[in-house]
């Protein structure tokens, strides 16, 4: 287990240095509710009742752009070679990259959401949902992320072909959990429903997605 | 400053081989196996309740409160209950008109003007997209869908069956 | 030097291809005509929906031939990662476009029914999100098959990806009987036999097998030109390597 939290350590020492891609995924997600916020006016209760789809499309979007990030400085500076030929099981250790995106990118959009909240005129009852639902949410993001990011390692300029693959595999997270979300802040019933449908789905990225990155590292590798 | 981190984790790969390559891969093999078979059983105890691209009548009077916000109402028109408030000047189907929506159990009055579909009709399965006004009791629809069931048939199969008494209405309410 | 293994499977190939495809080809057109002209003429007007129903016959068949389009690829992926059966490979390949196709045809003609019929364009109800899904897991795949010049790596990679995004088919099958969605539950694969009458049944069955001749002529035709592509990409090499020997000397 030393190894995997040594990948951790080191991957979130990187992200929360200079320079490092935390902030900027932070940024991003800033960014992006605020275009929002503008582009719809100044109509308050318009704004509440987007709120929490806008703020959840941020997150996938603010994780969406740092994917590339996963294994691109390891495949550049050679360490994912190394890594790969010293790993015992590679899909643990591609379990390890994904836990430590989490870290760094989708626990600080979670710290981020109650500020950009206020922004966007949440209201108070949305709140606990929201953040229960990006809890349990996010972490299946990275991990399919991770997933995606792995099969285009190789390749010089992967971002947008990330986005492109990743998008579909990420469209039952996003229903389930901007679902939940709101469901959650309207007091209906099925918020239970679309929280265990979206627990489902992160548990099954759990177990999928660090196998299929270790064959995909392994297919980009040789 | 990186190298010397890969270095570092790369090392210690070696150590801490107390377990054998076998009996780690059941372990994992257990892990992943307790992590899909709660994804299945929380998938299955969430469709035990149900998730819906509508609610029906009932589901509506049992919530503490009307909904504020829009909702999507499904259910079967009530029989006898179309009626079309604005003088019928120009098409039928554009006239200010009102109905109920019943799944059996409850009903809720519904107004709509606009373009109905061609399925509209009495028994036919709906579904009603608007925001509850006059305090709760009338839903102001936006839009209205009908629903089409898996039934397919010429026009005589269905008057034969219905002459027979083999017409089974409440199956086309799903 | 590409493997004896490697040639011997395509070379085989080619030599039942090539005269199965003018039959598979004739067996479409004649299918095509014969569920046109029972789609159109001989089939009866729904009761409810009148000859809206005719729609049916296009859509139906459409989104049967998306699924199971999926299924050839993420079969074949399967195969050609397992044994790396290089004929797998390419057949996966160039299932998807051919897949991505028939998805779009079942969500356009869905459309075109659905205005009529509900009262809406598009409906973001259970079964319709997740064949849109489908259509960008189609579009997902191709990318990556393109975006790799090494048709080797990009063969397993693209094989991984088909095999993961899998399982959106039962999800799309099991959708509208899952959740209360606005699409009608199926109505021919279903438990307890099918729910149309069998006065439609001749045009809907003789529209499937248009579709599935269809699939197979445009299969392995563009299997061949794959093979084609890449045996003169295999002799320009060749070329250019003697080539340069040549300016060397």
């Amino acid at each position: 287990m030393s190894a995997l939290s040594a990948i951790i350590l080191r991957d979130l020492q990187l992200a929360f240095r200079a320079g490092g891609g935390s902030f900027q995924a932070v940024g991003f997600f800033s960014i992006v509710c605020v275009l929002f916020t503008l582009a719809v006016g100044p109509d308050i209760a318009l704004i509440t009742e987007i709120a929490g789809p806008v703020l959840w499309t941020g997150a996938l979007l603010a994780t969406l752009i740092s994917l590339d990030q996963i294994y691109r400085a390891d495949r550049e500076d050679g360490s994912l070679d190394v890594i790969a030929a010293t790993s015992e099981e590679l899909a643990l250790t591609a379990a390890a990259k994904a836990a430590a995106h989490w870290l760094s990118t989708g626990l600080p959009l979670i710290l981020a959401t109650p500020l950009l909240a206020i922004l966007l005129n949440l209201t108070a009852d949305a709140y606990f949902p929201l953040l229960m639902s990006l809890l349990i949410g996010t972490p299946g993001l990275s991990l399919i992320g991770s997933f995606a990011a792995a099969l285009t390692v190789s390749l010089p300029r992967a971002s947008l072909l990330i986005s492109i693959i990743v998008s579909p595999l990420y469209i039952p997270i996003l229903i389930f959990g901007a679902g939940a979300a709101s469901a959650g802040a309207a007091g209906d019933p099925q918020f239970a429903a679309n929280l265990k449908l979206l627990g489902a789905a992160t548990l099954f990225a759990a177990v999928t997605a660090p196998l299929a990155s270790a064959v995909a590292l392994r297919s980009n590798l040789d | 400053m990186r190298q010397d981190a890969g270095r570092r984790c790369a090392g210690s790969f070696n150590i801490g081989g107390k377990l054998t390559k076998k009996t780690r891969r059941i372990y994992l093999a257990l892990g992943a196996f307790a992590f899909a078979a709660a994804a299945v059983g929380l998938t299955l105890s969430a469709l035990k309740s149900s998730i819906t691209y509508f609610y029906m009548p009932s589901e509506i009077a049992a919530l503490a409160s009307t909904p504020s916000k829009a909702i999507r109402l499904g259910g079967l028109v009530e029989t006898g209950s179309i009626e079309y408030l604005s003088p019928k000047g120009g098409s039928e189907n554009e006239a200010l008109v009102s109905f109920s929506v019943t799944d059996g159990g409850n009903s809720i009055k519904v107004t709509y003007a606009g373009l109905l579909p061609d399925l509209f009709r009495e028994g036919q399965g709906v579904i009603v997209q608007g925001s509850f006004v006059d305090g709760g009791s009338v839903l102001k629809a936006d839009n209205v869908l009908a629903k089409h069931d898996e039934n397919y048939m010429p026009k005589e199969v269905a008057d034969a069956l219905k002459e027979q008494g083999y017409w089974n209405e409440t199956s086309k309410s799903d | 030097m590409p493997g004896l293994y490697e040639l011997a499977n395509p070379v085989r190939f080619e030599r039942i291809a090539r005269p199965a495809l003018p039959w598979l080809a004739g067996i479409t057109f004649v299918l095509s005509a014969l569920g046109l002209y029972y789609a159109l003429f001989n089939s009866p007007a729904d009761y409810q929906q009148g000859d809206s129903v005719r729609i049916m016959y296009v859509h139906v068949p459409a989104a049967w031939m998306a699924l199971f389009c999926y299924t050839v690829v993420a079969g074949a992926s399967a195969v050609g990662f397992i044994w790396k059966h290089p004929l797998a490979d390419v057949a996966a390949k160039e299932a998807a476009p051919i897949g991505a196709g028939f998805t779009f045809l079942a969500l356009v003609t869905g459309s075109l029914w659905g205005k009529p019929m509900w009262g809406a364009w598009w409906a973001w109800d259970a079964r319709l999100t997740s064949v849109l899904i489908l259509f960008f897991l189609y579009l997902g795949y191709i990318s990556l098959w393109r975006a790799f010049s090494d048709k080797t790596r990009a063969a397993r990679l693209a094989a991984i990806l088909a095999i993961v995004g899998f399982v959106n088919i039962p999800v799309i099958k099991f959708s509208v009987d899952w959740w209360n969605s606005l699409h009608q539950p199926a109505s021919v694969f279903r438990a307890g036999g099918p729910t149309i009458d069998a006065s439609m049944l001749p045009a809907l069955f003789l529209m499937a097998g248009a579709y599935m001749f269809f699939f197979a002529t445009a299969l392995i035709q563009s299997m061949r030109n794959e093979l084609m592509a890449r045996r003169c990409a295999r002799m320009q090499a060749v070329d250019a390597q003697a080539a340069s020997i040549l300016v060397e000397n």
